[in-house]
């Protein structure tokens, strides 16, 4: 589907739920997981039975700290919570715990980074601003059988981080590159593992469309509930265009709350919860606000990991790197820091040492059966920082450093000791290889060649070169067969 | 009936189905409540006064998982339930 006609502009504002990294949930002390049985992480406080006292966890309030310090937020000095009042069989309480009028994160802003025109070309840089960020609870799980409901409570108060960016979106691209870069934000900080197949990200899309030029936004729609990039993707090109349908006819949009059903990919008008948007908030009594010290936000800002595009500024600018490498390097900061260590072990050809992470290590990593997480990589980062010396040495050529590599991957052993016990170092003997190069030189079988290269014709060197190596197993270092061979042909 | 609140609507979102009576009786009350916080909101009091309940972090939890309830104790806290999960009347927020 293509995007918004030219004439109309699309403004997309997210909404998304961040299921924070911590063991305990969010006010209560349960523990919670994804794969446990229905109900098995439930206590006291999740239900809010009768003289139970929710207390705030230290780790989800730092960890959203530490989000807000990441995109540059501002920390307030006070954060509170409120009761968000509705009946739902989905919260045990009758209210949710969240954060209306004083969050924990206000402000801040997330660099995006669109596609290019093609993979190894950088796309356009933008910034996505954040209004705000709320801690909050999350709610339990609803799945529908037969003729009822089935509620089951292991997710309800799991610590949820809502971060609400300010309509800044224009495109379904935008949208997802902001998504991309959320994530890499998220994981890289260690304050969320955002796995989206157990659901700890999920999106809340706004969309309204509006003539180019017009200053006015349009009625939005609101998306509930979509959890992968993929479906807000989706959303936002299905709802460009049913907006700009319905205008275009005359018509004029509903502000409603819409699902989107991934499998059959189509958006739908969600039933409304009855008077859902009264929520009647006030202050919630059982937990005072909370004042954050500036002594925590200052240790906090210590653990601020390098931001995935400042660190690829410096791949390509001060390493020398190709965009690719830097690219599939800096999305992963664990890859990142291994890349690191490497270069550190041999600074000599960062980009050396990138084109084998890049390509060679990840491709052996995700092929192996099971998957080989980086945390076990069979090669150390100084060892391949060795394969990548001894080929730039010339004491292996590059075509010999992919069969050392695969050794190294399937033994563990040192680059240097392959290559001794495989026999590979390559024959920089001036003297032997001369005396090789003379007496292939002298075989009748090639004076066609010669004298079609002293001629002029440079190709013909080639033919000579094929039975030198053979002679020579292999090992000869091909520079040093080329520069000799020139020269005993003058 | 006090200014401020619809007791129809209120008494909806509460999920209670009053009488005549009963709304006429909550409705004074409720607008006698609401008129005393009116009166608080007038007060004139210093910025610093909301400090009292503010608390810094040492009112903060520690992240240690703690014990759970257990399925059969949970459920058995419900009118109904199937499988370990809590059984309700059937609520439809999806296409189905």
């Amino acid at each position: 589907m293509s995007q918004a006609p030219s004439d109309w502009e699309v403004v997309i504002g997210l909404e998304v739920h961040v299921q924070l990294r911590t063991r305990a949930k969010v006010f209560a002390s349960s523990p919670w997981g994804f794969g446990k049985e229905p109900n098995e992480q439930v206590d006291p406080v999740v239900l809010g039975l009768p003289g139970t006292l929710p207390v705030v966890n230290r780790e989800a309030v730092e960890k959203a700290v530490l989000f807000g310090l990441v995109v540059g937020a501002e920390i307030p000095e006070r954060c509170a919570w409120d009761r968000k009042n509705y009946f739902y069989p989905d919260n045990p309480k009758n209210y949710q715990l969240t954060q209306k009028d004083f969050p924990v994160v206000v402000g801040g802003r997330v660099e995006i980074e669109l596609p290019g025109p093609s993979r190894n070309v950088m796309g356009e840089h933008r910034f996505v601003r954040i209004h705000h960020a709320h801690l909050e609870e999350d709610v339990g799980k609803l799945s529908h059988a037969g003729g009822g409901s089935l509620v089951d409570y292991n997710r309800a108060g799991v610590p949820l981080l809502e971060i609400v960016t300010e309509p800044d979106l224009r495109s379904a691209a935008e949208a997802e590159a902001f998504l991309r870069s959320l994530v890499a934000m998220l994981t890289q900080a260690g304050v969320a593992d955002c796995d989206m197949e157990k659901g700890q990200l999920r999106c809340d899309c706004n969309v309204s469309v509006r003539r180019r030029g017009d200053a006015r936004l349009g009625t939005r729609t609101e998306t509930k509930n979509l959890n992968s990039i993929s479906s807000v993707r989706d959303t936002v090109l299905h709802e460009t265009a049913r907006q700009v349908r319905e205008l275009e006819a005359g018509r004029s949009i509903t502000q409603e709350t819409r699902g989107w059903n991934a499998e059959l990919a189509r958006g739908y008008v969600l039933r409304d919860k009855e008077d859902a948007h009264d929520y009647r908030y006030f202050p919630d009594p059982d937990i005072p606000a909370l004042r954050i010290s500036r002594e925590t936000v200052a240790r906090l800002a210590k653990q601020v990991p390098e931001n995935l595009y400042d660190r690829q500024r410096r791949y390509v600018e001060k390493l020398g790197l190709p965009y690719t490498a830097a690219s599939v390097l800096v999305n992963d900061r664990a890859l990142a820091e291994w890349f690191e260590a490497a270069v550190a072990a041999h600074p000599a050809n960062p980009s050396g040492v990138a084109n084998l992470v890049a390509n060679d290590l990840l491709r052996d990593l995700s092929a192996a059966v099971p998957p080989i997480p980086l945390s076990a990589c069979p090669i150390r980062p100084a060892s391949l920082a060795g394969l990548v010396k001894l080929t730039d040495e010339g004491v292996i050529s590059k075509q010999q450093a992919k069969e050392v590599f695969a050794e190294m991957f399937s033994t563990g052993n040192e680059a240097a000791a392959i290559v001794d016990a495989k026999g590979l170092r390559q024959n920089s003997d001036t003297g032997e290889l001369e005396k090789i190069i003379r007496e292939v030189v002298a075989d009748p079988s090639v004076a066609k060649s010669i004298a079609e290269y002293r001629a002029g014709n440079e190709k013909a060197i080639n033919a000579l070169k094929g039975p030198i190596m053979k002679r020579t197993q292999g090992k000869a270092n091909p520079g040093l067969v080329d520069q000799l061979l020139r020269r005993i042909l003058g | 009936m006090a200014e401020g609140f619809d007791i129809d609507h209120l008494a909806k979102l509460a999920r209670l189905s009053l009488t005549a009576e009963e709304k006429a009786l909550y409705a004074s009350q409720l607008g006698q409540v609401l008129g005393h916080f009116q009166a608080l909101a007038k007060a004139d009091l210093p910025a610093t006064a909301d400090d009292a309940r503010v608390v810094d972090e040492s009112a903060l939890r520690s992240d240690e998982p703690g014990p759970v309830l257990g399925v059969e104790a949970v459920t058995r806290l419900a009118p109904a339930s199937r499988d370990g999960q809590i059984s309700v009347p059937r609520v439809v927020d999806d296409e189905s």
